[in-house]
């Protein structure tokens, strides 16, 4: 499963030297996502810097069999994050992208690079809850209403990311999550999965949506835009009443921003 | 045409494998983990089985000698069959029991149709499983297991094992003393299906009911233990 | 059996516009995972044992020449006649052969994958045999003249109302009225019982077979293919050339994982081993043993990229896992396997071009590689699946561009800052007063099924560059 090395960490009150891989879908859709996990990991006491000139991990191509066409944007990647000591992604499957499927995808140096830049990448709420150890703030922050998760499939199989968004949820907001039932089913994003096969995408969003409905919650949260944007983007076209959005802009108490999908205009 | 896909086959399996002798083949293969059996229900061995015997559907009972064996067996039979009738292997040691005692009239033989009960002596049986295993032949006819309505087995405690792997010690003893047996079954419960929505039905094929007796020395409150142990 | 692979999606919305089916799917995708993860649970070290059993049938599988010739030596020193068929039509011809040398016109079978394959009802009928399946799932879709929906529950589709009609149709019911299941499963047996005692040849599938001793194991819980291996005096055992196992221990491994994987139970009612025809004192058995071994590209896949994939035991689990599977149901799929191990076999076993749909059902979520008890890795095959239909340019070329120019796009950061800093704010403007859109050119497959979130007003580069520290400054 995860095998990343947790290995040896400066001294609490050192700062760390944090690269925050912004993912394209934050970038273009939510930079809320983005602005909300800089906030998190200063919290943290991380020294935070965007490399520029990043954009997109390759999983589109990638998860669509066109390996020719990743390697050479897999390599980039590569050479624009491996400065960094640390490198933060709010979203599993990037992550995972970056963990897991570089190393399969790399061949011979690159390879080594890609397992190497592996050990020190993690997915942000791995990232709060096992190395930088985030600390709630002494003033309450806003106070959230009742909250279900999705887990995204990438970030709970290749990552192991269960507990931790509920940790953090706990220790920096107070809330429990309400769990939802079928929960280690997918949402139907898949990537081009969704477009590729509307229908049967449509029937499995749907259902993860009637399943965070049952809850009651009021919020339904996820770390993974990609399954954020389709379950918002249904629950808009059926006229829920369900906020959606990433778990950075909770556990930063950022409520102001519109709900994914949502004109903040009604 | 056969002849010519086998040695067509062969050559192309010849291709694929990765070759060496039989011995280094067989050394690779001693190196291999083993598979860890499952954590038994109970310490004791007989609880073991008889709770397993429980969770695949059989039902259970103990007897101590052979006076009580056939006393057992007589009961089951009458309770179900206000009978006292039953088809049996040829098995000597089911033809040693004192079957009149209990009023018994075992038919030793291969199951003709009509006939409801068959008894079987099994040949061993395995706690993890709560399997009981018989051998084609003689004494254990195939279809004794495989047509009544109701299966009863007899299985000595002497003849229980606690794994899979310790059955398989026993099997391939038997085997190198008396040649390889036709059929090796392994039964565990009733027959049994769910390809009807999902839902199990007993009794598919072969029995629906299937009656497990422990034979010898057993502590006096197993039954219930067993019991409470599955409720 | 006709291939209707390629048109997957057309299969799949016919499949999700029949509720009832849809309503079973969904409840039985709800209720298997949870009947295996008890199981395994009670299994205890769930990891150590497929790790046990992948070592096990790769060390078969790197040695399958050494290991199917002792097989066959054993087997043949233990009273059988061996058989080897390179593909469907050969195993079929071979079985139709040792029925006529026996002038057989009744066969009785066991559930087989492999026959499903090789499509042996249908050219045994085509010959004037009776051929009768025993399997209760098998009987009732052989009797609705239908193909199966899942490899371990083939009638699963089947609701008992349906059931119930179509033994009403087929069966001199008389007075009787199959009030439930009980009673339907009670009219099966005592209609397939009377196949079994006329049946003159037999002929079952194998979950392993044992190089050592030539045994052969068969996994059951109805009794069927054990009354089938048993009471006709000929016995025909078709399996493929993979399924071999060093020896009878070696198959603890599997047993501990297979029904609990399938069935949540921890072992199936009947596990057997057969080595040959009746022996001197035998009262019973047949009196003839065949067993004849299908390669149908199981040779190539040992040598190419997909070779995992044989060291699948056909649980059943990752179908059961699989929530494309549980939308659309096996038939969708337009063959024989259906669901992820479906997905995989099928371009192998018949090729790319007529099944490369399957390949792209699948959302990478993992489900099926978690629980799969031979520990193959599903989706990373399918992914390598899709790599060879991106290079024989087979899926629709819109899409092989679309996603080439991205990743071209995404390796000039100028260019993708100057494009999406120019097309952004511009989705946002469109998108404000209602947060969302309903239609959006290019987009039609995301739009017919939910809105699609518009975009806040500047990419966070744009932002983060400009020195904000929130969106909406």
């Amino acid at each position: 499963m995860n095998e990343q090395q947790h290995g040896d960490h400066p001294a609490s009150n050192e700062s760390m030297q944090v690269s925050l891989f912004v993912t394209c879908l934050a970038d273009l859709f939510r930079p809320a996502v983005a602005f909300a996990s800089i906030k998190l990991l200063e919290q943290a006491n991380c020294e935070v810097t965007v490399p520029p000139s990043q954009t997109c991990c390759g999983q589109p191509a990638y998860n669509s069999g066109d390996y020719e066409a990743t390697v050479p944007l897999a390599r980039k990647v590569i050479e624009i994050l491996e400065p960094a000591d640390y490198v933060v992604v709010p979203s599993g499957s990037c992550a995972g992208m970056i963990c897991q499927h570089y190393p399969r995808l790399l061949e011979g140096e690159w390879r080594d690079r890609a397992l190497q830049l592996a050990s020190k990448t993690f997915e942000l709420t791995t990232f709060l809850t096992q190395i930088a150890k985030i600390q709630p703030l002494s003033e309450q922050s806003t106070e959230l209403p009742t909250i279900t998760y999705h887990d995204a499939c990438a970030g709970l199989r290749e990552l192991n990311i269960k507990e931790q968004p509920r940790q953090l949820l706990q220790e920096l907001c107070g809330v429990a999550v309400k769990e939802l039932d079928q929960s280690d089913v997918c949402c139907g994003f898949g990537g081009t999965f969704c477009a590729k096969m509307p229908e049967i995408s449509g029937k499995m969003v749907g259902d993860k949506l009637d399943n965070a409905l049952a809850t009651g919650a009021k919020i339904l949260t996820g770390g993974d835009l990609g399954c954020l944007l389709n379950l918002a983007g249904r629950a808009q076209r059926q006229g829920e009443d369900l906020e959606i959005r990433h778990i950075a802009e909770l556990l930063c108490g950022d409520l102001d921003t519109p709900p994914i999908g949502q004109s903040g205009q009604r | 045409m056969s002849e010519s896909a086998r040695s067509e086959i062969f050559a192309k399996l010849r291709t694929a494998s990765r070759g060496g002798s039989a011995e280094a083949i067989d050394r690779e293969r001693q190196c291999l983990q083993s598979a860890p059996a499952p954590m038994p229900p109970a310490t004791e061995v007989c609880e073991a089985f008889l709770i397993n015997v429980l969770k695949n559907r059989g039902s259970i009972d103990c007897a101590a000698g052979r006076g009580e064996t056939v006393k057992a067996v007589a009961q089951y039979l009458y309770q179900y069959f206000r009978s006292h009738r039953l088809v049996a292997g040829n098995d000597p040691r089911l033809a040693a029991m004192p079957w009149r005692d209990a009023g018994v009239l075992p038919r030793f033989g291969g199951i003709e149709t009509g006939e409801p009960v068959a008894l079987s002596f099994a040949h061993l049986a395995v706690a993890e499983t709560g399997a009981i295993v018989t051998y084609t032949g003689k004494a254990n006819p195939a279809a004794n297991n495989l047509l009544p309505e109701h299966q009863i087995v007899l299985v000595d405690r002497n003849d229980l094992v606690a794994t899979q792997e310790q059955a398989w010690t026993r099997i391939n003893q038997d085997m190198e003393k008396r040649g390889r047996p036709r059929g090796i079954n392994f039964i565990a419960g009733p027959s049994s299906t769910a390809d009807i929505e999902g839902q199990l039905v007993y009794g598919a094929h072969g029995p629906s009911s299937w009656h497990i007796i422990l034979l010898g020395d057993t502590p006096a409150d197993i039954l219930a233990r067993a019991h409470s142990a599955v409720t | 059996m006709e291939q209707r692979s390629n048109t997957f999606l057309d299969n799949a919305s016919e499949a999700l516009k029949n509720t009832g089916q849809a309503k079973r799917r969904d409840s039985m995708a709800r209720l298997t995972p949870l009947l295996r993860s008890a199981a395994i649970e009670d299994a205890g070290d769930f990891e150590s044992l497929r790790q046990q059993m992948k070592q096990v049938r790769q060390h078969s599988l790197d040695n399958l020449a050494h290991y199917l010739t002792q097989f066959e030596q054993e087997a043949v020193h233990n009273g059988n006649r061996m058989h080897f068929a390179r593909d469907a039509e050969e195993l079929n011809s071979i079985v139709l052969d040792i029925c006529q040398q026996h002038d057989a016109r009744r066969v009785v079978k066991g559930k087989s994958m492999v026959t499903e394959e090789t499509g042996l009802n249908s050219f045994l009928q085509r010959a004037g045999l009776d051929v009768m399946e025993t399997d209760l799932g098998e009987y009732i879709i052989q009797q609705a003249v239908e193909t199966p929906s899942h490899i371990v529950t083939p009638a699963l589709h089947k609701s008992a109302e349906e059931v119930r009609e179509l033994f009403k149709d087929k069966h001199d019911l008389g007075p009787r009225a199959l009030e439930d299941t009980t009673d339907m499963v009670a009219e099966a047996r005592q209609v397939l019982r009377e196949h079994f005692l006329k049946a003159e040849v037999g002929i079952i599938g194998a979950n392993a077979l044992i190089a050592e001793n030539g045994y052969s194991m068969l996994v059951t819980n109805e009794g069927n293919g054990d009354l089938c291996a048993n009471l006709p005096k000929t016995l025909i055992v078709c399996t493929t050339i993979d399924r071999i196992l060093p020896r009878a221990e070696d198959a603890t491994a599997m047993l501990r994982l297979l029904a609990r994987s399938a069935t949540g139970q921890s072992q199936t009612a009947y596990t057997s081993f057969y080595s040959g025809p009746s022996r001197d004192g035998d009262v019973d058995g047949p009196q003839e043993t065949h067993i004849v071994l299908l390669d149908n590209a199981r040779s190539e896949m040992l040598t190419g990229d997909y070779r995992e994939m044989l060291e699948c035991i056909r649980c059943g689990a990752c179908l059961n896992h699989c929530p494309i599977f549980a939308s659309v149901g096996g038939h969708a799929y337009g063959w024989v396997y259906p669901g992820p191990m479906g997905s995989v076999l099928t371009p192998l076993l018949t090729s790319l071009e007529q099944s490369n749909a399957l390949p792209n059902a699948c959302t990478s979520c993992g489900r099926c590689a978690e629980v799969c008890p031979a520990d193959i890795p599903l989706p990373d095959l399918l992914r390598d699946l899709r790599h060879e239909e991106t290079l024989e340019k087979l899926s629709p070329s819109r899409w092989r561009l679309g996603l080439k120019l991205h990743a071209w796009v995404s390796q000039q950061p100028w260019l993708y800052r100057a494009l999406t800093a120019t097309i952004i704010p511009l989705l946002h403007l469109m998108g404000r007063r209602r947060g969302s859109f309903t239609r959006l050119p290019f987009a039609s497959g995301w739009t017919n099924e939910r809105n699609f979130p518009a975009p806040q007003k500047k990419t966070f580069m744009q932002l983060y560059k400009a020195g904000m520290k929130k969106p909406n400054e």
